[in-house]
């Protein structure tokens, strides 16, 4: 029957195993969409990079417009959730190297890791913004 | 390529011809080598932002001309650009199906090529220029 099917050209589409809808979110579950989702907002803000980049190289007016973007409120905003994703996306990425390595797949402990991840993404983002306004 | 239930082929034949696995574990290798480069190269980049932010443009000029910041800064944008291009590409093959998969894997490659590509002549120029 699967090959009539086939052979029609009438393919139906391949099940796909259940997806974030039908299951209880979990803290592992919650940090693994997380690291995704600061993944994707990194991709789109390494555009903020090249714009300081490209601003720097060209001339103090073109500097100019990209400084008064980055000093406004909208521009603190997007830079402070562009660190937020960066450490968010370290510290998730270190937790993954600890799985590699064997360790801390139990219930407590990779629950932990979760909270780790989550607290000591945004302690770094904090720390670095105190920082930031410290030195000036 | 059909694939019958009661087909006599073997597991081996069917997967044969279809590439080598030799391969595969490419992707994989190098999104850990750039995340394990990525760690220590973020700290240093956070570090040169912290110290850009509150310059000048001739500031700015001044630091991104020394040898160490513009390294750090070449080596995060390297390893960062290769990272996010293997990370959007499993995002792509677990989301898009069908005909649009390939023309996002695409998209992707060439968004992260002219970035990279853009960051790094920006950063050359001013060390440069």
């Amino acid at each position: 029957m699967a090959t009539t099917d086939a052979a029609a050209g009438k393919r139906r589409p391949r099940p796909l195993s259940p997806h974030l809808g039908i299951y209880k979110l979990t803290m592992t579950m919650a940090m693994s969409i997380a690291h995704r989702i600061s993944g994707c907002a990194l991709y789109i803000g390494v555009l903020l990079l090249a714009w300081f980049l490209i601003s720097a190289s060209t001339d103090a007016a073109t500097f100019g417009v990209f400084s008064a973007f980055i000093e406004s409120i909208i521009g603190r905003l997007v830079l402070f959730g562009f660190t937020w994703a960066l450490f968010h996306h370290l510290v998730g990425g270190i937790r993954h190297f600890v799985w590699d390595a064997g360790y801390g797949m139990d219930p407590p402990m990779r629950d932990q890791l979760g909270w780790a991840t989550l607290i000591g993404g945004l302690a770094l983002t904090l720390i670095a913004w105190s920082i930031g306004y410290a030195v000036r | 390529m059909v694939d019958h239930p009661a087909s006599l082929r073997t597991p081996l034949a069917r997967v044969r011809f279809l590439g080598s696995a030799r391969s595969g574990t490419r992707e994989a290798r190098l999104i850990h080598l750039t995340s394990l480069a990525l760690i220590p190269l973020t700290l240093g980049f956070v570090w040169l932002v912290l110290d850009l932010l509150h310059m000048d443009y001739n500031g700015v000029r001044e630091t991104l001309e020394r040898p160490l910041p513009a390294i750090v800064l070449l080596a995060f944008i390297l390893a960062g650009i290769l990272h996010m291009e293997i990370g959007m590409r499993s995002i792509v093959v677990d989301y898009i199906h069908g005909p649009a998969r390939a023309w996002a894997l695409l998209a992707n490659t060439c968004f992260s090529a002219l970035l990279g590509l853009a960051c790094v002549y920006a950063t050359l120029r001013i060390a440069f220029t």
